[in-house]
């Protein structure tokens, strides 16, 4: 990779400075998606901006059903949380599968949700779950954070400082890998509250979708037995080397039961 | 004896486990340059052009070199060292890779140019500014397709992409045997490309001292003076004097580092070039696009059963890819290896087998642990189990109906190979008895009932190991030697090293030679060191692959160790005044017979080296060492058998490998712990084979699909299923010890095995066969009829 | 094309501090390899996924071929070099070496420093937790066998009182 400017800001109001006034500037956070990608030469970055100093963007707290994820705080940390776990323990399982344990010491969920990558976990979660990406300047509502492949509503100088997450009746995440990338073939992730149900899937599509037939179905009848006959459309899923459109349509009904088990 | 046969903990982990390793990229000299190699992005193109003009004026780029540059430094080529001609003569067509690639690219990661400059970013950064004028053509990359009428043509001027066609067996005798038999099982089978994939990449760096002529090169080589040899003799026309080739540690081989790879003679060339050192270091994904790549048959075959279950005839048709290019010992995968172990442990009364080399615009094949018996044994197995199921007979019982009896050895197969020996039937049995077999079935019986998806998969098979004599290897068409060297030298105070010719990359020579050395001299372990992997200090030898070290490079040091003692016995007679064979000679104590008058090795070796207290007379010299170059009188024949048992998530479709038993025969073992671990190794790359490892290439671009570890799946330990191991020991007949090769078995089995579990598993539901990997992916495949 | 840009970076590496003008791009591990003249630290791979680069930053494990040496400013590093004194092996080497948990010896280093991280984490890990603990390591010479027992081995001696 080609040489690059290196800032690393000790607030945010500097960071948020440097984003804005520097061409070309990227956010880096954990680095676990960033950095291979700069270092095979796939993306020329000239600047980048270190995230990692700035205290203020770690820490979890759950507070009136809503647990509030700071951008920065490293997956073992959300995986290993007390908190996390009682109230919403399969976010905390979710975080606890993200790439292995030194992936997740190191890689946070603003780094995974900005950048949106197909595969990764923490989309289903934020669709999965009633969820809310915090910025320095607006709130924006999970449904509305991801609309492309790798592509987020984030403005060019936004930075994600938080991600908040109503605490659901009961909720799973069932991942199944790829045995190379170990990122997610297909991920489901299945909540239940008292408004509704949601049914989040990554790894299959362009990015992270709801399914609204399962939802549907689920809301009067929140059983696996209730979508075991729904069938997923392969039309819009993903064909690659590891997985045909037909197989990931399979394994998107066949997961989502087992999930909804899980909720039992 | 005191050491051969015990576990004993290695001597050269403390270096591994501390961090002072001493691997290629570790080496620092000073004002040492970086090169970088350009590859091409495309499967087939012609070159039209290339300008290096804004590469060549960056800041620190020293020099670029392309195939113009080659050609005009008179540059020769690589080598392919075991040529496979067809069976009716005809040499192969053969075409070898290129240093550079002149007017056409056949592969993606083909080299096109180098830059040399003073730091690698600068090397780097210079790739990037050379254009290449590339007019890109169509490709074939899928094997069963390279001989369609109407596919690209790798080289044209064969008018096909066919490489020789390798004929073995009987066909008239093998047509009547089908013809005649109860039964006839069928399969197309194919074995998956891999890639070897060891942990630390290849490295190089190279040095020339102009005031001397000397070039060293540091590599990460199995083979240190055959890479020599082959840069001297066919590529730079050097003498092999003025080339020392060091193979320091080295981070695993598993034969990939054998092979004469495209960049190294250029390393050396640059640094002759310049006149200072030159190093290059492979990444991943770099290394997925050059390494050469493994196995990759598509195949054929049929197996003739007598109404009980005895094999009458086998007939095989594959086609074995070659990749783009022939490289080194390719050829003798397909054409040597993979038949002489086709009909594996069976008495094969008739075969017919006609494999036929073809080449694609993909990466070169080559040996890689296993080198034709997976394929093998994939074939052999399936069709063995599948004619069971087919025929209703158990899956144990109709290997005992075909096993080759103990007795029987040694065997001569179909192909006219001789297998020295082995014991299946005792192998089997013991097998049984491990896996407590009559208990699986119950169990998956039980299971069944209650509707889960259980299998059990059986898999037998010989290895081959310690390939030698020479003679005998150059009448198969090798163009390199079967023996091994050693020395084995006294110092003046008593301690000794060991020099071998072969190489350890992981396989514990440290220890495993030295206890050898240590038995046969008498001597404690810690006074015996080893010295290997620089050619200025070993005698040549023909380095690691095929599971020889032991068996050819061991008895070496054996030899030797004997005639040091032979000499030191004179010279103690010598200063005791008495007749040798009056002496008697333990744990490094000669002593006068029914004396107690005697001298230690350590005062022999002082004598020897002083040079005064010894023998006098033109027949005696001072100094206390053996060389040895040993050439081993035969193959040896390691054998194993894996039993496995597998369940299938009946959504998913993941196999489960819950439990997997091996019983082994690798003759005499030397040190348990080693072997124990070469056996776990192997069988992770098996497992590896059997459950996701796959180079995939598109099949119209040939575009290079898995490119690094995001896409080409690599075994972790949670991958690893439940092991119970043992052991039987045949000695082979053909080296006193009786060793065999102990380290490819793991890698044959899993292959199979795994794949008739996962049959037995799914065969009510209609599946007949699954060709690896068995993905969930593959599987769920197989179960919808796709 | 960009000119190269340097950047001064100063951190302890096995407690001795070190001090260089580094290029921003340098790898973490590249920077130990190279200017910390430690060669312990391996590189295998270009996706973040063998584990042979693994080191302690700050006390935690990490993949040292993923973190820029800029990054690394200020840190306290550990690598294999640093894990026991001079002439002693740390008892996880030692388990190691008692259970044959090693060949080539290229992804050790980073597998004792993984399982360092993991016996902080979990001090009295199952064989099941760590062979998941390892998902970020690779080797391709030993079945993973022998390196689950010498970890759970190296986690007792660490957990048995001093002097055994």
């Amino acid at each position: 990779m080609h040489s690059f400017e290196y800032r690393n800001p000790q607030t945010l109001a500097e960071a948020q400075a440097l984003l804005r006034d520097t061409h070309g500037a990227k956010l880096l956070a954990g680095g676990m998606s960033l950095v291979p990608v700069m270092r095979l030469r796939l993306v020329e970055v000239p600047a980048l901006i270190d995230l990692n100093r700035i205290a203020a963007l770690s820490g979890i707290t759950v507070s009136e059903g809503v647990v509030r994820i700071g951008a920065m705080t490293r997956h073992a940390a959300v995986a290993a949380s007390a908190e996390v776990k009682a109230a919403i323990p399969a976010l905390a399982m979710l975080a606890g599968g993200i790439g292995d344990p030194l992936v997740r010491n190191r890689g946070t969920i603003a780094g995974s949700l900005a950048n949106n990558d197909p595969a990764a976990c923490y989309p289903s979660a934020l669709l999965g779950l009633e969820s809310t990406v915090v910025t320095q300047q607006r709130r924006i509502p999970g449904d509305d954070f991801i609309t492309g492949m790798f592509q987020t509503a984030l403005a060019a100088d936004e930075i994600i400082t938080a991600v908040e997450f109503n605490a659901p009746r009961r909720a799973a995440y069932v991942k199944f890998a790829n045995y190379s990338s170990r990122f997610s073939i297909v991920g489901v992730f299945v909540s239940r509250y008292a408004s509704g149900v949601r049914v989040a899937v990554t790894g299959a599509g362009a990015h992270a979708f709801r399914v609204a037939d399962l939802e549907k179905a689920l809301s009067g009848n929140f059983s696996a037995a209730a979508i075991a006959g729904i069938a997923i459309d392969p039309a819009n899923l993903m064909s690659d080397l590891h997985a045909s459109a037909e197989y990931r349509a399979h394994l998107i009904s066949g997961l989502a039961q087992r999930a909804v088990a899980q909720c039992a | 004896m005191n050491y051969i046969g015990k576990p004993l903990a290695r001597r050269e982990d403390v270096r591994f486990l501390t961090g002072r390793g001493n691997f290629v990229d570790d080496v620092k000299l000073a004002n040492t340059a970086w090169i970088a190699f350009l590859r091409s992005p495309h499967a087939h193109a012609r070159i039209r052009g290339i300008d290096s003009t804004a590469a060549a004026g960056m800041p620190g780029v020293l020099r670029v070199l392309t195939a113009a540059d080659w050609k005009a430094a008179g540059l020769g080529e690589l080598t392919c060292v075991h040529p496979m001609p067809f069976s009716d003569g005809r040499p192969m067509n053969e075409v070898l890779r290129p240093c550079f690639a002149a007017d056409r690219v056949n592969h993606v990661g083909d080299v096109v140019a180098a830059v040399v400059a003073e730091d690698r970013y600068g090397a780097l950064d210079a790739l990037d500014a050379i254009e290449v004028d590339y007019e890109v053509l169509p490709a074939v990359s899928i094997t069963a397709r390279a001989l369609d009428a109407g596919v690209p043509v790798v080289h044209e001027r064969f008018q096909s992409n066919l490489v020789n066609e390798v004929v073995r067996g009987n066909k008239a005798a093998a047509d009547a045997a089908f013809a005649a038999a109860a039964h006839v099982t069928e399969l197309t089978v194919s074995s998956n490309r891999l890639a070897g994939n060891a942990l630390e990449p290849r490295a190089y760096l190279a040095d020339y001292n102009r005031a001397t002529g000397q070039s060293t090169l540091w590599a990460t080589t199995q083979m240190p003076h055959l890479l020599r040899r082959w840069i001297c003799r066919y590529t730079l026309f050097m003498p092999e004097n003025k080339l020392r080739v060091i193979a320091p540690d080295v981070g695993g081989g598993f034969g990939v580092k054998g092979h004469y790879a495209v960049e190294v003679a250029t390393v050396v060339w640059a640094a002759k070039l310049l006149g200072r050192p030159v190093k290059w270091t492979c990444t991943r994904s770099e290394l997925m696009m050059s390494d050469a790549q493994a196995r990759d048959h598509y195949t054929r075959a049929k197996m003739a059963f007598s109404k009980t279950g005895e094999i009458l005839a086998m007939q095989v048709e594959t086609l074995a890819s070659f990749g783009a290019y022939c490289s080194n010992f390719g050829p003798s995968i397909p054409g040597n290896s993979y038949p002489q172990t086709i009909t594996g442990l069976y008495l094969t009364p008739h075969l017919h087998l006609r494999v036929r080399g073809v080449y694609t615009h993909t990466v070169p094949i080559d040996a890689y642990r296993g080198s034709g018996r997976p394929e093998a044994t994939l074939v052999n197995e399936r069709l063995m189990e599948n004619g069971a199921r087919e025929m209703g007979i158990d899956v144990v019982e109709i290997r005992r109906r075909n096993l080759i009896p103990h007795e029987r050895f040694p065997y001569k197969t179909p192909v006219g190979r001789i297998y020295d020996s082995a014991n299946p039937p005792l192998m089997l049995e013991k097998l049984v008895a491990l896996s407590n077999y009559a208990r699986l079935r119950t169990e998956q019986a039980r299971r069944r009932k209650a509707g889960e998806l259980v299998g059990i998969g059986l898999a037998a098979f010989l290895d081959k190991s310690g390939t030698g004599p020479s003679a005998t290897l150059a009448t198969k068409g090798g163009l390199h030697g079967g023996y091994e060297s050693a020395i084995v030298r006294a110092h003046s105070d008593g301690k000794v090293t060991v020099f071998s010719g072969s190489h350890s990359h992981g396989q514990g020579h440290d220890t495993a030679f030295c206890q050898v050395a240590a038995d046969r001299l008498g001597l404690p372990l810690e006074d015996i060191s080893l010295v290997q992997g620089d050619t200025d200090s070993v005698p040549f030898g023909n380095g690691t692959w095929g599971s020889r070290s032991l068996s050819v490079g061991g008895i070496a040091i054996y030899k030797a160790a004997d005639r040091v003692i032979d000499k030191a016995k004179i010279i103690a007679a010598h200063m005791l005044e008495c007749a040798a064979p009056d002496l008697e000679y333990a744990q490094g104590q000669f002593t006068v017979a029914g004396t107690n008058r005697g001298v230690t090795f350590c005062q022999v070796a002082e004598a020897a080296h002083h040079g005064a207290n010894c023998p006098t007379g033109p027949d005696f010299e001072p100094g206390l060492e053996a060389t040895v170059f040993y050439d081993p009188p035969d193959t040896n024949d390691p054998s194993a058998m894996h039993l496995t048992l597998v369940s299938i998530d009946p959504t998913t479709w993941r196999v489960q490998v819950e439990a997997y038993y091996t019983l082994d025969d690798c003759g005499l073992v030397v040190n348990p712990l080693i072997v124990e671990g070469q056996v776990h190794g192997g069988l992770a790359q098996g497992i590896g084979q059997a459950m996701m490892e796959k180079v995939s290439y598109d099949a119209d671009s040939g575009q290079l699909l898995t490119g690094t570890f995001m896409d080409y799946a690599m075994p972790r330990a949670a991958d690893m299923p439940p092991l119970e191991s043992d052991f039987i020991c045949t000695l082979a007949p053909s080296n006193p010890l009786g060793v065999k090769g102990g380290s490819e078995t793991g890698t044959i089995g899993p292959p199979a095995a795994i794949g008739n579990a996962i049959v037995d598993a799914l065969w009510h539901l209609g599946v007949r066969h699954v060709d690896p990997p068995y993905t969930p992916h593959a599987v769920w495949k197989a179960v919808a009829g796709k | 094309m960009s000119a190269r840009v340097l950047h001064p970076v100063e951190m302890t590496v096995n407690g001795v501090t070190i001090r260089a003008q580094v290029e921003t791009r340098q790898a973490l591990a590249e920077f130990l390899r190279a200017n910390a003249g430690l060669t312990g630290t391996h590189i295998g791979c270009d996706t973040s996924q063998c584990g042979a680069c693994t080191v302690h930053v700050d006390g935690v494990g990490l993949k040292s071929c993923t973190l820029f040496a800029v990054q690394a400013n200020g840190a306290a590093v550990t690598t294999i070099e640093g894990v026991a004194p001079q002439g002693a092996m740390h008892p996880m080497q030692q388990a190691f070496q008692e259970h044959h948990a090693l060949q080539c010896g290229f992804c050790t280093p980073g597998m004792i420093m993984s399982a360092l991280d993991l016996v902080r984490r979990n001090p009295e890990p199952t064989d099941d937790e760590i062979r998941q603990a390892l998902e970020g390591n690779i080797c391709r010479c030993t079945g993973y066998y022998n390196i689950v027992k010498a970890i759970a081995a190296g986690a007792r001696a660490m957990r048995a009182p001093a002097g055994k």
